[in-house]
């Protein structure tokens, strides 16, 4: 039985390579583990005690046979962690806490989904546009990068071969839209409004002032948005509280935990 | 053939007794509650909740901890439910869980620390109450209760008036002689001595020139700061008759040993829990896995027996 309650577990790399600027790792773990579209785990796998602290990384898939399970994530080198991470090979141990945090929500009356991806946050995405492809649901891809190279490869889209399904934006105009995902999506919104009111829901993930800007375009056109919050965390689960991030409550905020309410989080709820 | 004896494990620290030495760290174990997917926490000497104050605490502001070369400095701020809510909402959940537990609290006033210590006295179950006296990053109570005798020993008297239960008082390593500091506390009436909570620190940011905590400063934690925990622990426990429970950098059961070793009565692990939540058990099994090879049979045969020269 796949089980959704987060665990402490010891895997070993199956394999771990680079594609570009993205390492692809897939890691042997002894249950098959069910996971939520945005959910993370805390990731060490370096001796010693430095750095002391596991690294989050968003659940890219998870599956396995016979009942031992594998989880693949993809990373980018952004620090010492992540680079130390990347140079473990097939065969090396892994400690994992997996799977943590509250994930993306997919409610009934959305009718279609526009899943955003800034940088390496296609990888917290991606899992989403899996299931709902595995649903033949109605969704669209924005994957924004500085340039042409920094963009995933085509092959890791899912249901990615649908024509028109795919919108591809850097800041240098080198691939696809020349510009920011916010602005091509100012633009989707504007062709939207032509073909009908269908209720459109926004996912999406990347760095803060992509979040923002997506919430400031897309809230006041009461088009729902979720965001994949980032922030630095020790734990992981919930008792270091130190990932905060404030939370509208009511007429109030306060001091939420991205890695147990988050990371994904109602942008109406977000103090930006 | 061998038969291996179980060792006896069991602590004692005052009148509170525990099935073996090994506690969490207040500020490190949530509640507990959040521990209980991954393992019993019965199994643990005991639970040391996060610090409660009087009233639900916000906390600072993101940007509470940073790493630093085998440790982290953070600067929570106490964010926490308030003692009402943890009497009503967590207390039960703790005794069904049949967890030995204590309430770390903290005030700004010694008035509400009294208020807090008189509230969870209501609590049947509650093994005891720890002092926190030494946290670093409130501008008020905490450690400017904590930082001189003086201000110690008053806080620790009124708290001690104030509630039946065992009071355990948690040390700041940020003074100039602990050895004084313990005094205080146990000629104020404390029931036992916990320490070290974290070392004063900083980390700045050399290109965007910005402190990297929301708070300037924070308390350092992790590997970095063992053997300076052991050096004050060491240094505690000649200087009083009351237990010492030994904390700072507790990895992994070699490292809770040496506490041991120099007179802890018991131990407490912190920053551990977030890179291994498992941390405190593998703890408890790897100093009875030690003690089968080494063969001790109790806990009390091993403690204190450091050798000079």
């Amino acid at each position: 039985m796949p089980h959704g309650s987060p665990r402490f577990v010891h895997g070993k790399i199956l394999h771990n390579t680079g594609s570009g600027i993205f390492y692809r790792m897939e890691v042997a773990i002894p249950e098959r583990i069910d996971f939520v579209p945005g959910q993370f785990a805390m990731v060490s796998g370096w001796p010693g005690n430095d750095p002391l602290l596991p690294r989050p990384l968003a659940i890219f898939r998870s599956g396995g046979v016979r009942g031992k399970g594998a989880v693949e994530f993809v990373y980018k080198v952004v620090g010492r962690g992540t680079a130390l991470l990347s140079g473990l090979h097939a065969g090396d141990p892994l400690a994992l806490t997996l799977p943590l945090g509250h994930g993306f929500e997919f409610p009934g009356e959305d009718r279609s989904w526009w899943l955003v991806g800034g940088g390496v946050g296609f990888s917290s995405v991606f899992p989403a546009a899996a299931a709902l492809d595995g649903q033949r649901a109605d969704f669209e891809i924005f994957l924004g990068a500085r340039t042409r190279e920094q963009l995933p490869p085509g092959e890791w889209i899912p249901g990615g071969a649908v024509p028109g399904r795919v919108h591809l934006c850097t800041d240098d105009g080198t691939a696809g839209f020349f510009g920011t995902v916010a602005a091509a999506l100012r633009d989707r919104i504007d062709r939207r409004k032509s073909s009908g009111p269908a209720r459109v829901s926004i996912l999406a993930c990347g760095p803060h002032e992509m979040l923002k800007a997506i919430a400031e375009l897309a809230l006041p056109l009461d088009i729902r948005v979720q965001v994949s919050l980032e922030s630095s965390m020790a734990c992981g689960f919930g008792v270091c509280w130190g990932c905060v991030t404030a939370i509208r409550d009511g007429e109030t905020s306060g001091y939420r935990r991205v890695c147990r309410e988050g990371p994904v989080f109602d942008a109406r709820e977000v103090v930006w | 053939m061998t038969q291996s004896v179980t060792p006896d494990l069991s602590a004692r620290v005052g009148s509170v007794l525990l099935k073996n030495p090994v506690m969490s760290a207040s500020g490190t174990f949530g509640y507990g509650l959040e521990f209980m997917p991954f393992y019993d926490i019965s199994r643990l000497g005991a639970v040391i909740v996060k610090g409660l104050s009087l009233l639900p605490t916000p906390g600072n502001a993101p940007g509470r901890i940073v790493e630093t070369p085998a440790g982290m400095l953070n600067a929570i701020g106490l964010q926490n439910i308030g003692v009402e809510r943890f009497v009503n909402e967590v207390a039960p959940r703790l005794d069904d869980a049949g967890a030995v537990y204590v309430a770390n609290i903290y005030g700004r006033t010694i008035e509400e620390y009294e208020a807090v210590a008189r509230r969870l006295s209501d609590l049947p179950a509650l093994a005891a109450i720890e002092l926190n006296a030494s946290c670093p990053n409130v501008k008020e109570g905490g450690i400017a209760f904590g930082s001189n005798p003086e201000g110690l020993s008053g806080l620790t008297r009124r708290v001690r008036a104030a509630t039946g239960k065992p009071l355990w008082v948690k040390l700041s390593p940020n003074v100039s002689d602990i050895g004084e500091i313990a005094r205080a506390a146990e000629d104020a009436g404390a029931d036992a001595v916990t320490l070290i909570n974290t070392i004063v620190g900083m980390a700045v940011d050399p290109r965007t020139r910005r402190p990297m905590l929301s708070n300037v400063t924070g308390g350092l934690s992790g590997p970095a700061v063992k053997p300076v925990a052991l050096r004050m622990v060491w240094e505690a426990c000649k200087a009083v008759k009351i237990p010492v429970v030994g904390i700072g950098g507790i990895q992994n059961a070699g490292d809770a040993l040496e506490f041991l070793l120099v007179g802890a009565a018991a131990v407490q692990v912190g920053t551990a829990n977030f890179r291994n939540p498992n941390a405190c058990v593998e703890i408890v099994d790897g100093i009875r896995d030690f003690f089968v090879r080494e063969k001790i049979f109790r806990l009390d045969d091993y403690r204190g027996t450091l050798l000079l020269r």
